[in-house]
């Protein structure tokens, strides 16, 4: 028995390489099977898939606005991704991103709307940022208490917060915060433009790519580069070890969920500022889901997410090009990003090791 | 079922050259070996000379990458084990592969099928009943698993390999590492029954005396090489034996300075009347009184499961007391274990593997956790300095620790436990709590460790040693408690009582 384990590891040192190269054909098996299966999905729908996927790459990097368009989606993407990611590597699932997200929106559209209204862009942006990462800190913070304090498991309770978060945002844009110009339609009103993101000429694309960027670098350095993250990694791998090491592991799982709230919360200040300018009650619709599914096809890697998180963009820029090209509902990519999450959750157990 | 006796000087199972090779290590080569009915072949060999390896190969786990096994005169192939279970070939493993949740006849009903469709729970029974009264393995067949303590599912593991049709073959696998020294007995008598019934038994042990006791003949491994061979007529000597298992190297006996009696020894770990609750809420130990003292070894001694665990934890604030006070230096102590660590606690698991390593850390990054002081640099952890305090550390050079950048999770059980031990023993600690440290490691690494234990404790640390190795606790211990029964009685001094003595306390406490 100890012989053959003291064997495998010296097997890992002689043939690195080789042992390194079996799990990335594994990863690209699993990242390519998806699109063959959805191939064979449009087939029967009469779309040719080759075509598809090529005027999916070509509307991505053939001109700026398709480039930007990717890149709006990717931002959110990224950020509910980190709020999945960094969670994940302390142990912790966060599915709540979605509803992190909204009320983070619901913060920051507040906010904005009633008391950043005359503040110049260079004061009130941050503030708004700051309200945006308040509103999903508190969110999560409802997870993070609830786990700590009721032992309840945080998958559920932050899923089940995303329902509640969607109602909440309703609530508030059918009441409280609805636009009185709005002939009763349920949206806030309008943010100042000073507090809009800047944009980049010729493309919807706003600043918010470059927040976002800068984000999963601080979550990477973090994580991979601090003692803090040292610890969070370890509590992530084996939490009895760290329990043993002296580890205050709730306070971390507290914090750990309320930094994931944060990254949340401020992708629903993004898309406020960035895109919307108002909050609706489909502000933000899907992106934690689509952040969950990014995180996990990252292997909750940050910068891997970044990856992951551009080729859900196009995923999500090429349902557009569906529908307008073969009468498929845009949704449909859905399909495909399911099939995706199937396989890597298929091939995690394995590719642990 | 039986094997008649004029058949006793064939041997069942015979192996010729069998080879096997992990990459460029050569785990077993060309073992030659012969398992004869009605006699017990004793295979010794330090942990890691390959005793594993070979008996895999025999019950088929392994496909023997060259050699021969041979069944009656014929060329047999055992692999997977389902074939070499047809062919009369049982195993009793070290860990038991039971289920906890489903009850013993359940257990063996899984093992053991006639095929048909319907599960004959009467008739099972019945067979249970008869084998186990034959061979004196009393196992109640409508128990739960989780109710049984470990002797009791060995005893349940024996059954069902002897409930398999056609089984001629038995090899036991370090059977008696989770006996007390009663239940040894009785189980060298089930072995000589078994023998006398013609069994061919195979015995994987690394105690000596029980080879002496019982064997007829013995096959030393080391390096995965035989190097000795005997037959208990050719006679078996104690000196022989362990020189062939631990090569040129001898052994420099534990060396222990008798403490001064006299001088009383300041208390620095204290229990009063703690009461501890377990799990499911069961309590587990009552009105424990506990003092530990500088300078000395502390053993506990007790039948596994009777709350050595949750006495370990409590001592590391992984779990409180329900009731009763817990103080350090004086000091009450609530729950906390990095408030422990930071009095001067450490605490190596029972369960290093389960509860110590981090999957896809090093050995170096392991260290930082309650070993060698997580030295800041900048933002980040200072490995370079961590790597020097390593390097220069003579615990971790006594204890042949493995090279600091491998992954834990890739390291042998042996290895892990030197390097939680390492670790442990790096930071001098003022308290030690220590659990079963020479649990599956060979003879030479356990004298290393016993010998650093007693090194530490002279240096002034109050060590709490949990073993369910008498001899290891006699060796080692200044005092000894014994969990028996929900109470913790003690301490005995190892000079005044004697390991039959203890034992007795171990199964009936006391009173009986």
């Amino acid at each position: 028995m100890n012989l053959q384990a003291d064997n495998i590891a010296l097997h890992g040192r002689t043939f690195l390489v080789g042992d390194k190269i079996k799990p990335l054909c594994l990863q690209a098996c699993v990242l390519l099977i998806p699109f063959v299966i959805f191939g064979v999905f449009l087939l029967f729908y009469g779309v040719n898939p080759v075509q598809l996927y090529i005027s999916m790459v070509r509307s991505t990097f053939g001109d700026l606005y398709g480039f930007g368009e990717v890149l709006l989606k990717t931002t959110p993407i990224l950020l509910t991704g980190l709020a999945a990611a960094l969670p994940a590597r302390a142990g912790l699932i966060n599915v709540g991103g979605e509803g992190q997200l909204a009320i983070g929106a619901l913060f920051s559209t507040w906010c904005a709307v009633f008391y950043l209204e005359r503040f110049p862009s260079w004061a009130g942006i941050p503030l708004m940022l700051a309200a945006g990462a308040l509103g999903g800190a508190v969110w999560a913070g409802i997870t993070a208490f609830l786990k700590i304090k009721g032992k309840l498991n945080e998958t559920i309770t932050s899923l089940l917060l995303n329902y509640v978060a969607t109602f909440t945002v309703g609530l508030f844009v059918h009441g409280l915060l609805k636009d009185p110009k709005s002939f009763n339609w349920p949206f806030s009103p309008e943010i100042a433009p000073a507090l809009r993101l800047p944009v980049v000429d010729g493309t919807r694309l706003h600043a918010g790519i470059a927040i976002a960027l800068a984000l999963v670098l601080v979550v990477w350095f973090i994580l991979y580069k601090t003692r803090i993250g040292f610890r969070i990694r370890v509590l992530g791998s084996n939490y009895l070890a760290a329990e043993r090491a002296g580890f205050k592991v709730n306070k971390m799982y507290f914090w750990v969920l309320i930094a994931a709230g944060a990254l949340a919360g401020i992708a629903g200040m993004i898309e406020i500022a960035g895109i919307e300018g108002r909050l609706r009650p489909t502000t933000g619709v899907n992106y934690g889901y689509l952040g969950f599914l990014a995180a996990w096809m990252a292997w909750n890697h940050p910068l891997r997410l970044a990856v992951s998180a551009f080729v859900l963009g196009m995923i999500s820029v090429a349902g557009n090009s569906l529908e307008i090209g073969s009468g498929l509902p845009s949704s449909s990519v859905y399909i495909l990003m399911a099939l995706v999450l199937f396989f890597m959750l298929g091939s995690g157990r394995r590719l642990k090791r | 079922m039986k094997v008649t006796r004029k058949s006793a000087d064939t041997c069942i199972l015979r192996t010729e050259g069998l080879t096997k090779r992990f990459g460029s290590l050569i785990a077993n080569k060309e073992i030659d070996l012969e398992i004869k009915p009605g006699s017990i072949h004793a295979i010794l060999g330090e942990n890691g000379a390959g005793k594993s390896t070979l008996m895999k190969m025999l019950y088929g786990v392994y496909e023997p990458d060259g050699g021969k096994i041979y069944m009656d005169g014929e060329v047999v192939s055992l692999h997977p084990p389902i074939k070499a279970k047809a062919k009369g070939i049982g195993m009793v493993f070290q860990d038991f592969r039971l289920i906890p949740a489903m009850t013993v006849l359940d257990n063996i009903a899984l093992a053991v099928s006639d095929g048909g469709w319907r599960l004959k729970r009467k008739q099972l029974r019945e067979r249970i009943l008869k084998v186990s009264a034959k061979y004196g393995l009393s196992v109640d067949p409508d128990a739960y698993v989780w109710q049984l303590d470990l002797g009791e599912r060995q005893r349940l593991e024996i059954v069902k390999v002897l409930l398999v049709p056609g089984t001629r073959i038995i090899i036991f696998d370090e059977p008696t590492s989770v006996l007390v020294p009663q239940e040894v007995e009785s189980f060298l008598r089930m072995l000589d029954l078994l023998r006398k019934d013609g069994y061919g038994i195979v015995l994987i042990t690394h105690k000596i005396n029980e080879v002496l006791a019982c064997a007829d003949q013995v096959t030393v491994l080391r390096s995965g090489q035989i190097t000795f061979r005997a037959t208990r007529e050719e006679g078996l000597e104690e000196e022989a034996l362990i020189a062939a298992m631990m090569g040129a190297g001898t052994l420099k006996p534990v060396v222990k300075h008798a403490g001064d009696a006299k001088e009383e020894r300041q208390t620095v770990l204290r229990i009063e009347r703690g009461t501890i609750i377990g799990n499911h809420g069961e309590t587990v130990l009552k009105d424990i009184e506990l003092s530990l003292k500088q300078g000395e070894i502390t053993g506990v001694a007790g039948i596994s499961g009777s709350g050595q665990r949750e006495l370990a934890e409590t001592l590391f604030g992984l779990r409180g007391l329900s009731s009763g006070r817990l103080t350090i230096d004086g000091k009450e102590m609530t729950a906390d274990t990095k408030s422990f660590m930071d009095a001067g606690v450490s605490f190596v698991s029972e369960d290093p593997l389960r509860e110590s390593v981090i999957p896809g850390f090093t050995i170096l990054e392991h260290m930082v956790l309650d070993g060698i002081p997580m030295k800041p640099k900048r933002a980040g952890i200072d490995w370079p300095y961590v790597r020097r305090l390593l390097e220069n550390s003579e615990e971790a050079r006594a204890l042949a620790l493995a090279d600091a950048d491998r992954r834990a999770d890739q390291l042998s059980g042996g290895n892990v436990q030197r390097m939680v031990l390492a670790r442990a023993l790096i930071r001098q600690p003022k308290i030690l709590i220590i659990s079963y440290p020479s649990r599956g490691l060979d003879i030479g690494t356990t004298h290393t460790i016993q010998q650093q234990l007693v090194t530490l404790a002279e240096r002034g640390t109050a060590v709490l040693l949990f073993s369910e190795d008498l001899d290891e606790l006699f060796k080692l211990s200044d005092r000894l408690i014994v969990l028996s029964g929900k109470r913790l009685l003690g301490p005995y001094r190892p000079s005044e009582t004697n390991a039959a003595e203890i034992g007795f306390r171990m199964l009936k406490g006391e009173s009986a």
